[in-house]
């Protein structure tokens, strides 16, 4: 009976432990919640990389991360084919490669895609 | 309940959104500015990109365009990408007669004798300038002409995207070469008026994050040479609409962006610009209940509503023209109920033999928003539709294609020569959504904005494009919206640099 408690809760914190991190980005780092694939701001407590300050009060400047990341890059690798080549969420249709990347990119709370708000695509690595 | 407010559910209606702070004009009087320009041009989409760059081709200088969203563009950047323009080149290649008269008619019809004519003919007689300014930015547009609801002839390109984008993104390019300064996340938060009234600078704030009305950094301008207010329409703004029709709940989806609220229409009502047709709000017949805002079957509809049928479920039978203008159709849509009252979306029957010519055909059906059916039978027994009446209508229809004349409905079957309905089928779901705002604040040809207790012109104040009212009257037809916009965008920076 006590094995079977005992397995029972292994499993369970197993599966809670794997549904949390199998693609959830999004985790409690603190003070704010933050994403995982930016620890190491986070582990330096280092707001400035994105905020530009120390104690930040407001929201980052839209160029804030194209210092790091490279928007012709991105567009690049995310590339898409065919009929489906406007669809590429980092060189699209409406606005190019001109999309802030906040307007999908949440990295204290969750978004979805700006496309979602009128299409159906489907983004599978998208990070909610 | 109105009738539109059983739509829960089906369309994917937008949420309900907050109505944003209202702006506040003040006096200028003892202002200390911030910052000085010629032209304070608001709102990014085709009437202020157009006017920025005819202003630079006039000579202008010290010109900065304010947009409130993130991104640049507007409705303009999510449209159909559809202009119709009177003498065009590709109507000459095809032999199209037409002329500014005949475009002008077809939109006073549309407009049940309420549309503004001197407006109507202004924008016809300078649609193909637009348009040319558009060939020269980049734009390009597919190698034929679309006759569009309520058009006598065609007279409708549409850019090889079949979107808005492929209009703006050229424009904004050219924006940039020229040297227009391009400001984002910056809202128009109210007029700063002179002593007379008259327009001396603008209140913004920089900063905006749209929905959190209060961030950023107010900012003083002033204009030395004129505002133009390019801002759009107000069919997002849910208590606005409703004011003017309250069947237009948060339930009645919408194809507009989330910007499209209307506050710097209202700012200039505050300084005394005239209301005009605020009530006549158009509906896309166009849209579907099965995707999100203008998606990918309004452009699919657009195009195949010339040589297809759209039947009632319950009887399989026509209900309307299927290219009378929008206000016809859409009300037509909207009586398709089932039993017990509720919406029953007609579907629109397509040839797969002319539905395949246009590239949308191949998303409707990729993204599950349309259907392809290799019999009558299939497509029948799919939508529960009663297939005696509907193969009778078929038949009957296919009469129509081949005789020239509609018995029916009286639809003009020129477009149509030709193209009998036969399987495979292609089938879409139609239901409208919220999609123009007819009205606005009063201009004059010149897109200057008319004081409402003297009747002239407020000092220094242009409007340009959906923000202005009047100019369509009860219905606006179907790609008029794009010459209007431009020209009205360039005429204000022609009368400005006068």
């Amino acid at each position: 009976m006590k094995t079977q408690i005992t397995l029972a809760a292994l499993l369970s914190f197993a599966l809670s432990a794997g549904a949390a991190y199998a693609g959830d980005t999004l985790v409690d780092q603190g003070q704010v919640d933050g994403r995982t694939y930016h620890q190491k701001m986070y582990d330096k407590q280092n707001c400035k990389t994105c905020h530009g300050v120390k104690a930040p009060t407001s929201y980052p400047a839209d160029d804030a991360c194209v210092k790091c990341h490279k928007v012709d890059k991105l567009a690049a690798k995310t590339e898409r084919q065919g009929d489906e080549k406007l669809q590429n969420p980092h060189d699209n249709l409406h606005y190019g490669k001109d999309v802030p990347c906040v307007e999908c990119h949440g990295e204290h709370t969750s978004k979805e895609p700006l496309c979602s708000d009128c299409h159906t695509f489907d983004y599978p690595k998208f990070k909610k | 309940m109105g009738r539109r407010n059983f739509i829960k559910g089906m369309a994917a209606a937008s949420a309900a959104v907050a109505t944003p702070a209202l702006a506040l004009s003040e006096p200028a009087k003892g202002i200390k500015w911030d910052k000085q320009v010629d032209i304070a041009i608001i709102g990014s989409g085709f009437a202020g990109l157009a006017a920025a760059i005819e202003a630079k081709r006039l000579g202008g200088n010290n010109i900065e365009i304010f947009e409130k969203m993130a991104v640049y563009g507007g409705n303009s950047a999510i449209n159909g990408g559809l202009f119709a323009a009177p003498n065009t080149p590709l109507q000459a290649k095809e032999g199209r007669k037409d002329s500014p008269d005949t475009m002008v008619a077809d939109q006073l019809k549309a407009g049940r004798g309420i549309a503004d004519e001197k407006i109507l003919r202004h924008v016809a007689e300078h649609a193909m300038e637009a348009l040319q300014m558009t060939l020269d930015a980049g734009a390009e547009y597919h190698p034929y002409l679309q006759q569009l609801g309520g058009h006598s002839v065609p007279r409708t390109y549409q850019t090889t995207v079949s979107c808005g984008g492929g209009i703006t993104q050229p424009l904004l390019k050219e924006c940039k070469k020229l040297g227009v300064t391009l400001s984002n996340r910056t809202k128009f938060e109210g007029f700063l008026l002179d002593e007379q009234g008259g327009v001396e600078g603008i209140k913004v704030r920089r900063g905006y994050y749209f929905g959190k009305e209060d961030g950023g950094n107010l900012e003083h301008i002033k204009v030395g040479k004129g505002v133009i207010v390019a801002t759009g329409g107000f069919a997002q703004n849910i208590n606005l609409r409703m004011a003017q029709d309250p069947t237009l709940t948060s339930e009645v989806g919408c194809t507009n962006a989330k910007g499209a609220t209307g506050e710097a229409m209202l700012e200039m009502f505050r300084v005394g610009a005239v209301p005009v047709h605020m009530a006549h709000i158009q509906s896309g017949p166009w849209a579907s209940p099965d995707e999100g805002g203008f998606g990918y079957v309004s452009n699919y509809s657009i195009y195949n509503f010339p040589h297809s049928i759209a039947v009632d479920r319950r009887t399989g039978l026509r209900f309307m023209d299927e290219i009378a203008d929008r206000k016809t159709r859409a009300d037509a849509q909207l009586e398709r109920r089932d039993e017990q009252g509720n919406p029953n979306p007609p579907l629109m029957i397509t040839s797969y033999k002319q539905s395949k010519q246009h590239p949308t055909a191949k998303k409707v059906l990729k993204y599950g928003v349309g259907w392809k059916f290799d019999s009558v039978e299939a497509l029948a027994e799919h939508f529960g539709v009663p297939l005696a009446p509907l193969k009778q209508q078929i038949e009957e229809y296919n009469g129509y294609v081949k005789t020239g004349v509609d018995k029916q409905f009286g639809k003009n079957m020129a477009k149509a020569k030709g193209k009998y309905l036969e399987a495979p089928f292609t089938v879409v779901r139609l239901w409208p959504k919220v999609h123009y705002c007819q009205g606005g604040v009063q201009i004059n040809p010149r897109a200057e904005v008319l004081n409402s207790m003297t009747g002239k012109p407020i000092s220094k104040l242009f409007a340009a494009g959906e923000v202005t009212g009047g100019t369509h009257g009860v219905s606006r037809l179907g790609s008029c919206s794009i010459p209007e916009c431009m020209v009205m965008g360039m005429t204000a920076a022609r009368t400005i640099l006068a």
